[in-house]
């Protein structure tokens, strides 16, 4: 009886956990939900540390073939730069669960930014995917823009590409990128022409 | 000894064939299933058997993932279209919804031959995603030969299976929600819907299933977009697929009540210049005219009369149509030229006055006597009568103009319909309206003389043009034979005017008695060819879901909605569409050319302009493969104008 109930018990707060795994759906042109997370280097990283700055977050998984050709085409990293360029901060936050695709360590993640000559401001460790779901963030990549005064501006793709497998066959050349045309406009703290897009590429690793 | 064979044939197979393909985590084919080798139509298939646990996706991937490319290698006398997709599955990953295929899954291609080409080998790079809980991109070189290739009866299987038929569904929308209510064909337990455009709704959270009655259901899907104006999806009842597309009847008062009305002015005005109708107008005018320019009371009564003949005659046309509408039939603008018997009048109307102009029957006068045998100077009913004509000879004009305005009056209740035809009115007799509040303007126009007779019997000519176009609507709209009735009775009434204008008494009645004699024997004949009509249009053929269905294949289209007493639609025909570039357009760009033949009334025909908001031709839709709707082109068109719009 008792075995039984402990395992009812179980039953029921595993359900409960699994009920956790909830995506959230920030709204745009209001503040964005603030987070603390630990980075690569172990140093606790709060959004709201770059209050006057503003701030780009990235979702990524290097084992994603998605994410894989935007950095082994220097893609992210040139849209990295320019937004840098101009003072953003870039997040990368990897919200893959311990044991899944893309969970990394912060020595590892370190070599990857080393070997991708990548250049993130930090990047963001969310083993639990707290801040993925605080997000709603489905794919890797999938991109936030919030401007200086803490204002989310943008949340979708990182380009027009699209999904499915024309994405391996398309020309970043050919494409718009939404984050590096329109990182002036998010710059003036102004709703975007294109606020709202539908992010592609492999689904978060969440711990499901 | 046996297993060696095996392998060598499975060998040779592969080098030939290249087919099956092991991919990595699926092996992937090539099937057919054509049966002999004069079939022109038929499919060839990919096959993919995933290893457990490995899914690929829908066209509409959900959260994550994406479809499949397929990159064809060919003969040029094959076509091989889009593929048809089977019905998904759901692949939830929490928190993300997925939307695919497991285990063994068949996309069917539909495949078109010349029939006068040799069967050969297509070939296919079919490159896909395959997923577990983390995503590969894999990629299959297949090739078969269709000359000796076997009829694959999965391939059979999957075809019969495909989500082809549409539900009849209603839809209502809210802030958050859209819920589709449908009546289930069968018995089911479990029903999903399966969005097909990305963006609009959200694939994590539940749907909610309601029966309602019976066989009624309504299925209620959480949005993401705030305003949806069209969506499509595949409703899964258990294991059985329905498509479903839907425009969500959002207020769109693509022109708003204010505007409409403004539209229904100017184009009254702009009525006043059409071939039909100027020539009375003008002669209305003579008459003003031959008044001379000093009476101006009498003027002004004489124009307000007409005025209020016009008005009357609009408001009559529009009481008749809301009641039309009222009692359920399906009719538009142009209604009356569906009918034989009006187009046959209005024909015999438009060569009596051609008639009238060239005879000089009762010159001082002319037409504005017409309907009366007053010959007073001071018959109003003349001018009230003038009125009502020039509407009656104005209305197969009216269309293009105010084929906009008009549309927006018979989708709206009738208080509002009432003004709009009350503004086409108003247009129509402004220059009247202008006269009767200034009559000494009449004194600008040249003094009455012989001019007037001149230009009277010139306008004979525009007024026979007009009755010669009619005749041509008359003779699509029954038969030859009904035709060479018309043109008797045509020649009868010719006569009769001839015999009004040259002899007094007797001959002037005999006459008159001619032509309603031909007149009666006319009319009474007709209905024999109402009847084959009748039949005629409910075969037409013309389908309402034709669109969802070409759609649903991915088939880009033009559709023509035409008739033949559309004058503009008749011009475009001429000018663009039948052109050779646009024929070779529509070829090269595999675009499906479809007429919709309004010439007579069909009520499938006018469900499916009113859907666009239209109650008139012409109309022209075009679609292709990527956008989210239909689109409509220019009322007016020229191979430049066609070609850009679908492009």
């Amino acid at each position: 009886m008792k075995f039984f109930s402990v395992t009812a018990l179980l039953l029921l707060s595993l359900d409960a956990l699994s009920a956790e795994i909830k995506l959230n759906d920030p709204k745009l042109n209001e503040p964005a939900p603030n987070f603390a997370e630990q980075n690569s280097y172990g140093l606790n990283i709060q959004l709201s540390d770059f209050i006057g700055q503003p701030v780009i977050l990235e979702w990524t998984n290097h084992e994603c073939p998605y994410v894989a050709r935007h950095y082994g085409e220097n893609n992210m990293q040139a849209v990295q730069k320019a937004a840098q360029e101009k003072g953003f901060i870039w997040l990368s936050i990897i919200s893959s669960t311990p044991g899944d695709q893309g969970h990394v360590l912060g020595d590892q993640a370190n070599e990857l930014t080393v070997s991708r000559n990548a250049s993130p401001t930090h990047v963001l460790l969310d083993e639990s995917g707290k801040i993925g779901m605080q997000y709603g963030a489905k794919t890797t990549p999938h991109m936030f823009m919030i401007d200086a005064t803490g204002v989310l501006r943008y949340k979708g793709a990182i380009d027009d590409i699209g999904r499915g497998m024309k994405f391996f066959d398309a020309s970043f050349n050919d494409s718009v990128n939404y984050i590096s045309t329109q990182l002036d406009s998010v710059l003036m703290s102004s709703e975007l022409k294109i606020s709202n897009t539908v992010a592609y590429g492999c689904s978060v690793k969440y711990d499901y | 000894m046996k297993n060696v064979i095996l392998v060598c044939s499975l060998l040779i197979c592969s080098l030939v064939a290249a087919n099956p393909v092991d991919t990595g985590h699926a092996r992937a084919s090539l099937i057919t299933n054509i049966e002999n080798s004069t079939q022109e139509s038929f499919y060839v298939g990919v096959r993919l058997e995933m290893q457990d646990g490995w899914h690929t996706y829908w066209e509409n991937p959900g959260d994550s993932g994406g479809a499949f490319e397929a990159t064809w290698t060919k003969d040029e006398g094959i076509i091989i279209e889009n593929v048809e997709w089977p019905t998904p599955v759901t692949i939830p990953y929490p928190p993300l919804m997925t939307y695919g295929y497991e285990g063994d899954v068949i996309f069917p291609f539909k495949v078109f031959r010349a029939i006068d080409s040799d069967l050969s080998i297509v070939s296919l790079k079919f490159s896909f995603l395959i997923c577990a809980d983390i995503c590969i991109p894999e990629e299959a070189e297949l090739s078969i030969d269709l000359s000796t290739a076997k009829p694959s009866l999965m391939l059979e299987q999957t075809i019969e299976n495909l989500p082809i038929n549409f539900l009849d569904t209603k839809i209502s929308a809210s802030d958050e929600t859209i819920t589709i209510q449908f009546q289930a064909p069968k018995v089911f337990s479990e029903a999903y819907f399966f969005p097909r455009e990305d963006g609009l709704f959200n694939y994590t959270s539940a749907q909610d299933l309601n029966q309602i009655d019976g066989k009624n259901f309504e299925i209620t899907i959480p949005t993401l977009a705030s305003e949806i104006e069209s969506f499509s999806g595949i409703l899964r009842l258990d294991e059985k697929g329905y498509q479903v597309k839907e425009t969500l009847e959002i207020p769109t008062p693509t022109m708003s009540l204010f505007s409409a009305i403004i539209f229904a002015l100017l184009g009254g005005l702009i009525l006043n210049l059409m071939p039909c109708v100027f020539p009375v107008i003008s002669l209305k005018v003579l008459s003003f005219v031959s008044m001379g320019g000093d009476d101006h009371a009498k003027i002004r009564n004489h124009a307000l009369t007409f005025v209020s003949g016009v008005l009357f005659t609009f408001l009559l046309i529009a009481s008749i149509l809301i009641f039309i509408r009222s009692s359920g039939a399906m009719i538009g603008w142009g209604f009356q030229l569906q009918s034989p018997e009006i187009v046959g009048v209005l024909t015999l109307i438009m060569l009596g006055i051609g008639l009238v102009l060239l005879t000089d029957i009762n010159m001082a006068k002319g037409l504005t006597t017409i309907g009366s045998n007053v010959q007073s100077r001071n018959d109003y009913s003349g001018s009230f009568f003038t009125g009502v004509l020039a509407v009656v000879v104005a209305s197969p004009c009216t269309a293009p103009f105010m084929g906009a305005a008009i549309g927006y009056a018979l989708l709206q209740p009738s208080f509002a319909t009432l003004p709009i035809f009350l503004a086409l009115g108003l247009g129509f007799s402004g220059p009247y309206l202008a006269l009767a509040l200034k009559p000494q303007w009449i004194s600008a126009l040249p003094k009455p003389g012989a001019w007037m007779e001149i230009l009277k019997q010139f306008f004979a000519f525009p007024m026979m043009a007009t009755a010669l176009w009619l005749m041509w609507v008359f003779m699509l709209q029954t038969s030859g034979d009904a035709l060479i009735q018309l043109l008797i009775l045509s020649l009868a009434l010719a006569i009769s005017v001839w015999m009004i204008a040259t002899f007094n008494n007797a001959f002037k009645w005999i006459g008159l008695t001619l032509t309603v004699v031909a007149g009666i024997q006319f009319f009474t004949s007709i209905p024999a060819n109402q009847i084959d009509l009748d039949q005629g249009a409910s075969n037409s053929g013309w389908d309402v879901s034709l669109e969802s269905d070409l759609q649903a294949q991915n088939q880009a289209y033009l559709i023509n909605f035409t008739a033949a007493w559309c004058i503009t639609c008749q011009a475009n025909e001429k000018t663009s569409l039948g052109r050779a570039s646009v024929k070779k357009y529509l070829v090269d760009n595999n675009i499906k050319y479809i007429k919709a033949d309004w010439t007579n009334r069909d009520e499938n025909i006018t469900k499916s302009l009113s859907e666009y908001g239209r109650s008139g031709v012409p109309l022209y839709v075009f679609w292709k493969p990527g956008m989210p709707s239909s689109k409509i082109l220019p009322a007016v068109l020229t191979e430049a104008i066609l070609i850009r719009g679908m492009q």
